[in-house]
C-alpha cells in the first residue's frame, strides 16, 4: 500500500509564522508559572480517596441500620412487654400488688359510718327494676 | 525526527517530582512542536491549532499531579492533545462558522492558504484524502504515518486495542489510495 503513499513527498505542508514555537513555548511557561497547578488538591484528594469512601460506606450503612432500628423499635416493645406478661403468672400479679394497702383503703369506705343514705325501699325498687326475684331480694335482706 | 530519537523521558519524569517548573520547561520545549504538528493535521488552521496546544499544555500542568511516572509521558501528552484537538473539532462543527471540506479550494479562498500552507499538489491531495476519513480512522492514520508511533504505544493514547487499531489503519489506507486514485 505504501508504494502509492510513498510517492508523495514526506514533507510537512503546513506553515507557521516566524518563531511561532519559542513564543508559545515563553507564553504557555508564563501562563502557567502564574497559576497553581491541582498537585496538592489531587493528591491528597488521592491519597485519602480509598479512607474517604469507606468512611462515607461506613456512615450509610449506620444510617441504614439506625433508620430500620428505629422503624422496628415501636414493634419491639410490645412485643418486650408482652414477653414479660406472659412470664408473670396471675399470682404473682397479684402478689405484686399491696394487698393491705387495697383492705385499708376499702375498709374506709366499706365500714364507714357515713355511707349514702340510702333506705331499703329504694333497694328494692332499684333491684325491682332491674328484674331480680323479689323472694331472693328478701332473702338478702 | 522521528519521535524514538526524542524519547525516553526519565529525565523530565524524574524532574517533575523533585523540580516541577523547571521539569514542566523542559517537558514543554520537548514535546510542543511533536504536539504542535499532531494538533495541526487534525485541525488544519494554525490558530485552532495554537488554541489546542496551548489548552494541552494548560491542562498538563492542572493535571500533572495525575500522571502516574510508571506510564509514559509521552503517550499521556500525546492522549490530552488528541483530545483537545477533537474538543476543537466538536465546536467548529457546532458552530459550523468555518468547514473545510477540501484544504485546495479552502485555502485557495483563505489568507491562511497562502501563508501557511506551502506543499505541492501532491501533499494537498495527500491531505484531503486524509480529511475524508472518519475521525478515529484520521487519528490513527496521522499517528502512524506522520508521528511513526508504535500500534501499543497508540493503544495507549487512544485508548483502544491494537487489533482495531491496526484494523482501523488498514481501512484509512485502502480509502485515501482509492481517493487518491480516482482524482
Amino acid at each position: 500500500m505504501m508504494k502509492k503513499l510513498n510517492n508523495i513527498p514526506d514533507q510537512n505542508p503546513f506553515k507557521v509564522p516566524d518563531n511561532y514555537f519559542e513564543d508559545v513555548n515563553r507564553k504557555i511557561i508564563s501562563v502557567t508559572s502564574g497559576s497553581d497547578h491541582e498537585v496538592r488538591k489531587i493528591s491528597i484528594y488521592n491519597r485519602f480517596r480509598t479512607s474517604i469512601l469507606i468512611a462515607a460506606s461506613v456512615a450509610g450503612l449506620i444510617l441504614i441500620s439506625y433508620s430500620a432500628i428505629k422503624l422496628l423499635t415501636p414493634v419491639n416493645k410490645n412485643s418486650q412487654v408482652s414477653d414479660v406478661l406472659h412470664e408473670m403468672s396471675p399470682d404473682s400479679i397479684i402478689n405484686e400488688i399491696d394487698i393491705s394497702s387495697i383492705e385499708e383503703d376499702a375498709s374506709s369506705l366499706v365500714l364507714s359510718d357515713e355511707g349514702p343514705d340510702v333506705s331499703k325501699k329504694d333497694i328494692i325498687d332499684y333491684l325491682l327494676l332491674n328484674n331480680i326475684e323479689i323472694n331472693d331480694i328478701y332473702e338478702q335482706l | 525526527m522521528k519521535l524514538n530519537n526524542i524519547r525516553p523521558d526519565d529525565n523530565i519524569s524524574e524532574l517533575l517530582k523533585t523540580d516541577l517548573n523547571k521539569g514542566f520547561r523542559l517537558l514543554v520545549e520537548k514535546y510542543s512542536q511533536k504536539l504542535y504538528w499532531h494538533i495541526r493535521r487534525l485541525v488544519i488552521l494554525h490558530e485552532d491549532a495554537d488554541d489546542a496546544l496551548q489548552n494541552t499544555f494548560i491542562n498538563v500542568w492542572k493535571s500533572i499531579g495525575n500522571f502516574r511516572s510508571e506510564s509514559s509521558l509521552y503517550t499521556w501528552l500525546y492522549s490530552i492533545a488528541t483530545n483537545e484537538a477533537l474538543a476543537l473539532i466538536n465546536k467548529r462543527k457546532r458552530n459550523a462558522a468555518v468547514s473545510i471540506d477540501d484544504l485546495g479550494s479552502y485555502f485557495a479562498s483563505s489568507r491562511e492558504g497562502s501563508t501557511w500552507f506551502d506543499g505541492d499538489a501532491a501533499q494537498l491531495k495527500l491531505q484531503n484524502a486524509i480529511l475524508q476519513l472518519p475521525e478515529k480512522q484520521r487519528i490513527v492514520f496521522n499517528l502512524k504515518y506522520f508521528d511513526e508511533m508504535t500500534y501499543e504505544e497508540m493503544s495507549k493514547v487512544l485508548k483502544t486495542s491494537e487489533g482495531a487499531l491496526k484494523a482501523s489503519y488498514h481501512h484509512a489506507v485502502k480509502k485515501i489510495e482509492k481517493i487518491i486514485v480516482s482524482d
